[in-house]
C-alpha cells in the first residue's frame, strides 16, 4: 500500500521531467520547409483545408499547414507571448493589425513581388491602419467585405420599390414599406457587434475616413464628427421591430430569410448564415445612401482577411511561395465564391450575385474603410451604440464617446503626438 | 410517522414534487434533441416551429458532427487528460485533504490551507498568458502540461471537499489502527483512503466535469498543436457569422453521453460509502 | 507515543512539500508574474512601458469596472441564496425513499453538463419568444417583452441560467455530505419525536455543516467569477448592464489591448474574492464551532 502510494508521487514527479523531451521528437520534416499559416477566420475552415491539400501535393520542397482556429487572435496572442510565432498569419485589417505592426510582430514584405497585383485602393486602407506611419507593407490584402443594406429582391420587385439613393428616398421607401404592413429593416442588436453595421455604412458618408486619427492628433472631436450620424441612426430605429434589442445576429439573420422584413442592414458576411436558413432566397444589396447626394455614397469596404509574413518566419522564400499559390486566380476565385466576399487582388473575377448592388463602387475604386477598424475593441464601442439605441440621448452618448476615447487611446495618442512633433 | 430516509414506504409528495421540477430540465433537453435532428431550414423565429418535431428522422447531423470534429481523435484525447486529471487529482488531492484535514491545530497547517484554498479565487485571465509562457519554457505546451494545470487548478476546491468530509471521521479509527503499530502512511492507505469513497467520487464527478466542459485551458496550453479535445473541436460550429446549430447540438449532444455514463457510475458510489455508526 | 508523534509528522511534512512545491509552480508564480504586469501598459505582447501605479488609480476611477463590481455582486449574493436554497431541498428530496432514484439523479445532473452554447441558445430562445409568448396569452404585461432586452431587468435572466446550471454540483455536494449523517442519529431523533422540519434542523442540518460552508463558498466564488454564462446569454448587455468582471478582464484584456489595466483589475479582484470567501470560511467554523 505504502509504495502504491509513493510510487503514483514518483511517478508524476518521473513524467514531468519527461514530458519535454517527449515532445522535441514531434518536429521531423523529412527535409522538407515547413510553413505554418494561422488564420483567424474559422468559416473558411473548408477552403483553406483544400488548399493546404492541393499545395502538398504539388509541392515537394515545402510542407503547408494551415489552422483556422475559433477565437484565433487568442491563440496568436498566447503564441506570441510565448515566442512560438506561425510563418504566416491571417488576419483582418482592423486594430489588431495596428497593434501587430506597432509590436514589430510583422515583417516587411514591400520585395515580394505579388504586391504589384494587388488592388492600390486596399494598400492604402492597410497603409492608413498604421498607428504611425512606418514604411514598408506588412499586410497582402486577400479579401475585403462590403456592408451595407440586404434586401428581398422578390419583394422589391413584387411591390416595384426602387433602390434609394439619397437618405431622402431611403426614408421614404422605408415608409412606402411600412405602410404596405411590412417591416422595413430587421435588427439583431442584442448582439452588440451588429449595431456597429449600420453605424459603419452611413459613417462613410458622414464622418471623415480619417476622424480618428484626426481626433488623435487632437484637431477635432467625436461630437463634433459623429453627430449627423447619431442622429441619423436614431431614426432608423422606428422601421425596425419593436424590440431590437431582444433579438440577436440569428435571430436577424432566420427572421429576414424567412421574409419578415424588407431590408437587413449588414454586411455580405450574413449571406451564408442567411442562405442556410432559406437557399431559395432572392437577395442583393446596394450601398447605403446617407445624405442627400448621390454622389457622396461610398462603399463601406474593409480588408476582411489579409496575410502578413511574421518577423521571425526563417525561410521568406518559402513563405512568398506559399503566398504565390494562395494568391493563384483560381484559388482566390474559390474563396470569394465560398465567403460573398471581394477580392483584393487586380484581375477578372466573378463576384457574387449578392454584390451585383455595389459592383460599380467596386469596380471604380470608390471604397471606405470602416470606422469600427480604428477603434480599439476594449472600448466597446459596439456597446456604447446599444446604449445609445436604448437610452436614445445623443449628447450624452457623444460625450462619453469622447471621453472613453481619449482614455483608452491614452498611450496611442501620446505616440502619435509625439511622432507628429518629430517630423 | 417517522420520516427517515430508509424506512417507511417511498414518499409520494417527494415523488411528485421531484417530477414537477424535472419538466424544467426535460424542456431544454427536448429542445435539444429536436435541434440536433432538424436541418438549418427548419429553423425558425416562432415557437410552433422550434417545437416541432424535425420532418425526418436522420442521423445525418450526427454523422456530419462527428466528422467536424474528427469524433474519436478528440474523444480520445479528452477521455486522456480527463482520467488521467482525475485519477491524479484522487490521489494527490485526498492525500493533502488528509493532511490539513487532521492538522487544523497547527498554524503552518492552516496557513497551507488558506493559501491552497485561496488559489481558487485567482482569475484565470491574469494566469493565462504567463502560464502560457511558463508552460511554453518548461516544455509543457501540450497534453501533459494542461493535466498538471488542471491538478493544479481543481486542487484547491478538491481539498476543501476532502477536509470538509475528514470532520465527519472520527479520529478513533485511525487512532485504533496506530495502537496496531501502523505507520501513518499505511493507515492513511488501507482505512482512511477508502472510506472517503463517497467523496472520491463526488470529486471525480466534479473533476470530470469541469475537465470534460472546459475549452480555454486547452485552447491556450496546446495552441498550435494539432491535437484537439471535444470541446475544442466544438467551437468548429460557431463563428460570429454564422453559427451552424443543428450540428453543434448534435455533437454536443453526443459529447454529453460519455460524462452523463460517468456520472451515473460514481452516483453509486457516492451512495454506497455510508459511515455507518462512524460519528461521534 | 511521541515515536509516533515523530513519525506522523514527518509523513505529513513529506506529503505536503512536493504538492505545495507544484501548486506554488503553477498557481503562485505565474499569478505573481501575472501582477507585474499590472504596473505596465502591457497589450499582452510586444514591449510594454512600466506605468506605475497608473492601472490602480484609473481602476478607482473606472465607472464602467465599478458598475460591474455592483452587478457581479448583487447577482452572486442572489443567486448563491436561491441556489442553496434549492439545491439543499433537492438534496434531501433525492436522498429519501423515492422511486426511480437513479433515473431522478441523472436527470437533475444533465443542465450541468450542457454545453453553454447550447443552454445560451434555448434560454435565450425561451427568454426572447416563448415567455414573452406565454405573457401576451395570459395578460402578464411586465413580461410581454424579452427580459435580455432591459437594462433593469437582464441580470435576472443571466441569475435564472446560472442558478438551473449550478443547482446540479450544489446537490452533489450536499448528497454526498448527507451520507455522513448516519442512520442512528435519525433513530435516536426518531424516538425523540423529532420529525420534518424539526429532525433536519436540529440533526441533519448541524451535521452537514461543513458541506454547507463548502456550498456557500463555492457558489459565492463561481458566481462572482461568472464568465461562460455571460458569454452565452448577454455578451454583457443590453447597455452593458451585465458585465461581469470576469467579463471585462477577459474581453478587454485578453481580447482586447488592456492587458495590464485588466491585470490590476484582477489583482484587485482577487483580493475581494480572497476577502470575502476567508471571512465566509471564518464565519461558517465558528457556527460549526458553536453546534
Amino acid at each position: 500500500m505504502k509504495r502504491k502510494g509513493l510510487r503514483s508521487l514518483a511517478l508524476t514527479v518521473c513524467l514531468a521531467a519527461l514530458a519535454p523531451s517527449v515532445q522535441g521528437c514531434g518536429d521531423a520534416s523529412n527535409g522538407k520547409i515547413e510553413v505554418e499559416i494561422v488564420q483567424y477566420k474559422p468559416e473558411a475552415a473548408n477552403y483553406f483545408k483544400t488548399v493546404e491539400e492541393a499545395f502538398n501535393a504539388s509541392h515537394d520542397n515545402i510542407h503547408l499547414t494551415i489552422s483556422s482556429p475559433n477565437d484565433a487572435m487568442a491563440i496568436l496572442k498566447t503564441r506570441f507571448i510565448r515566442e512560438d510565432y506561425p510563418d504566416i498569419i491571417g488576419i483582418g485589417g482592423d486594430i489588431n493589425y495596428s497593434y501587430f505592426v506597432d509590436a514589430n510582430i510583422l515583417a516587411d514584405i514591400s520585395g515580394y513581388e505579388g504586391i504589384n497585383d494587388i488592388n492600390e485602393g486596399y494598400l492604402d486602407i492597410a497603409e492608413a491602419l498604421e498607428l504611425v506611419p512606418v514604411d514598408g507593407t506588412y499586410i497582402l490584402p486577400y479579401a475585403a467585405n462590403a456592408a451595407g443594406v440586404l434586401y428581398n429582391r422578390e419583394m422589391f420587385e413584387e411591390h416595384g420599390w426602387q433602390i434609394p439613393e439619397t437618405w431622402d428616398e431611403l426614408t421614404a421607401l422605408c415608409d412606402e414599406i411600412a405602410a404596405e404592413g411590412i417591416l422595413p429593416f430587421y435588427f439583431g442588436f442584442k448582439d452588440t457587434w451588429t449595431c456597429l453595421a449600420p453605424w459603419n455604412a452611413m459613417a462613410v458618408e458622414l464622418a471623415p475616413a480619417d476622424a480618428t486619427k484626426q481626433v488623435n492628433k487632437g484637431l477635432t472631436n467625436f461630437t463634433k464628427e459623429y453627430g449627423e450620424l447619431s442622429e441619423k441612426y436614431l431614426a432608423l430605429l422606428p422601421y425596425g421591430p419593436d424590440d431590437p434589442f431582444a433579438y440577436n445576429y440569428n435571430d436577424a439573420c432566420t427572421a429576414f430569410a424567412r421574409g419578415e422584413s424588407a431590408m437587413y442592414p449588414i454586411g455580405s458576411y450574413a449571406a451564408p448564415q442567411i442562405l442556410s436558413v432559406n437557399p431559395d432566397l432572392k437577395m442583393d444589396s446596394f450601398v447605403m445612401p446617407a445624405s442627400d447626394e448621390k454622389e457622396g455614397r461610398t462603399l463601406n469596404s474593409g480588408i476582411d482577411l489579409g496575410f502578413c509574413v511574421t518577423a521571425e518566419c526563417k525561410n521568406k522564400e518559402a513563405a512568398y511561395e506559399v503566398l504565390d499559390f494562395l494568391y493563384a486566380d483560381e484559388n482566390l476565385q474559390k474563396y470569394i465564391d465560398a465567403q460573398t466576399s471581394v477580392p483584393c487582388k487586380k484581375g477578372d473575377f466573378q463576384l457574387s450575385s449578392l454584390l451585383d448592388g455595389m459592383t460599380e463602387f467596386i469596380e471604380s475604386g470608390n471604397m471606405t474603410d470602416y470606422q469600427d477598424h480604428y477603434y480599439p475593441s476594449e472600448m466597446s464601442v459596439d456597446a456604447l451604440l446599444q446604449t445609445f439605441l436604448i437610452e436614445q440621448d445623443k449628447d450624452a452618448f457623444l460625450k462619453n464617446f469622447d471621453t472613453n476615447w481619449l482614455r483608452y487611446n491614452r498611450d496611442i495618442i501620446r505616440m502619435v503626438q509625439e511622432y507628429e512633433a518629430a517630423h | 410517522m417517522k420520516k427517515t430516509s430508509t424506512v417507511g414506504k417511498p414518499n409520494r409528495t417527494v415523488m411528485v414534487l421531484l417530477i414537477l421540477g424535472l419538466s424544467t430540465i426535460i424542456f431544454p433537453l427536448y429542445m435539444t434533441v429536436v435541434i440536433a435532428f432538424k436541418q438549418p431550414s427548419e429553423m425558425t423565429n416562432s415557437i410552433s416551429g422550434i417545437l416541432s418535431l424535425p420532418k425526418v428522422w436522420s442521423l445525418q447531423n450526427f454523422r456530419e458532427a462527428m466528422e467536424i470534429t474528427d469524433f474519436w481523435n478528440s474523444l480520445k484525447n479528452s477521455l486522456l487528460i480527463s482520467v488521467l486529471t482525475v485519477g491524479l487529482s484522487i490521489l494527490l488531492h485526498s492525500l493533502m485533504g488528509y493532511t490539513l484535514g487532521r492538522n487544523k491545530s497547527s498554524k503552518f497547517y492552516n496557513f497551507v490551507y488558506l493559501f491552497i484554498v485561496s488559489g481558487m479565487f485567482v482569475p484565470f485571465a491574469i494566469l493565462m498568458m504567463p502560464l502560457a509562457k511558463q508552460t511554453a519554457e518548461m516544455g509543457l505546451a501540450n497534453w501533459f502540461g494542461v493535466i498538471l494545470l488542471y491538478v493544479v487548478f481543481y486542487m484547491p476546491m478538491n481539498i476543501m471537499l476532502y477536509s470538509g468530509y475528514l470532520t465527519n471521521i472520527p479520529l478513533a479509527l485511525e487512532e485504533a489502527a496506530r495502537v496496531d503499530g501502523a505507520s501513518t502512511w499505511l493507515t492513511y492507505w488501507k482505512i482512511i483512503f477508502p472510506i472517503m469513497k463517497p467523496m472520491h467520487a463526488t470529486v471525480a464527478v466534479i473533476t470530470a466535469l469541469a475537465v470534460w466542459n472546459d475549452v480555454m485551458t486547452p485552447l491556450i496550453i496546446m495552441a498550435g498543436s494539432s491535437e484537439n479535445t471535444l470541446p475544442l473541436a466544438q467551437l468548429n460550429f460557431q463563428s460570429q457569422f454564422g453559427t451552424n446549430y443543428n450540428l453543434a447540438f448534435a455533437s454536443y449532444l453526443l459529447s454529453l453521453i460519455p460524462i452523463l455514463v460517468f456520472y451515473l457510475i460514481c452516483q453509486k458510489q457516492i451512495l454506497n460509502g455510508v459511515v455507518n455508526g462512524a460519528v461521534k | 507515543m511521541s515515536k509516533h508523534e515523530n513519525e506522523r509528522k514527518r509523513t505529513f511534512l513529506l506529503i505536503t512539500i512536493p504538492i505545495l512545491a507544484l501548486f506554488i509552480c503553477f498557481n503562485t508564480i505565474p499569478l505573481i508574474r501575472g501582477a507585474l504586469y499590472s504596473f505596465t501598459n502591457s497589450r499582452g505582447f510586444g514591449s510594454h512601458d512600466w506605468v506605475g501605479l497608473r492601472n490602480y488609480i484609473d481602476l478607482f476611477s473606472d465607472a464602467r469596472v465599478g458598475k460591474s463590481y455592483l452587478f457581479t455582486i448583487k447577482l452572486a449574493l442572489v443567486t448563491t441564496v436561491v441556489v442553496n436554497v434549492l439545491s439543499l431541498i433537492l438534496a434531501l428530496g433525492l436522498n429519501s425513499k423515492i422511486r426511480a432514484k437513479g433515473f431522478f439523479r441523472g436527470a437533475y445532473f444533465l443542465p450541468n453538463i450542457l454545453g453553454s452554447l447550447v443552454v445560451g441558445y434555448i434560454f435565450n430562445y425561451f427568454f426572447t419568444y416563448i415567455i414573452p409568448a406565454l405573457a401576451n396569452m395570459t395578460g402578464v404585461t411586465s413580461l410581454q417583452s424579452s427580459i435580455l432586452s432591459s437594462p433593469n431587468k437582464a441580470w435576472i435572466g443571466v441569475m435564472i441560467v446560472c442558478a438551473w446550471q449550478a443547482i446540479a454540483m450544489n446537490t452533489i455536494i450536499y448528497i454526498s455530505g448527507l451520507q455522513t449523517v448516519p442512520e442512528d442519529v435519525y433513530e435516536a431523533g426518531g424516538l425523540d419525536g423529532a420529525t420534518g422540519w424539526k429532525q433536519f434542523k436540529h440533526l441533519t442540518f448541524p451535521l452537514i455543516i461543513p458541506f454547507f460552508s463548502i456550498n456557500m463558498v463555492l457558489c459565492v466564488k463561481n458566481f462572482l467569477m461568472v464568465f461562460d454564462q455571460i458569454i452565452a446569454l448577454t455578451k454583457g448587455g443590453p447597455a452593458q448592464s451585465t458585465e461581469s468582471i470576469s467579463y471585462l478582464i477577459y474581453n478587454n484584456g485578453m481580447s482586447g489591448g488592456q492587458f495590464g489595466f485588466q491585470s490590476a483589475n484582477a489583482v484587485v479582484f482577487f483580493i475581494v474574492i480572497v476577502v470575502i470567501s476567508v471571512a465566509q470560511m471564518k464565519f461558517s467554523s465558528s457556527k460549526e464551532e458553536q453546534l
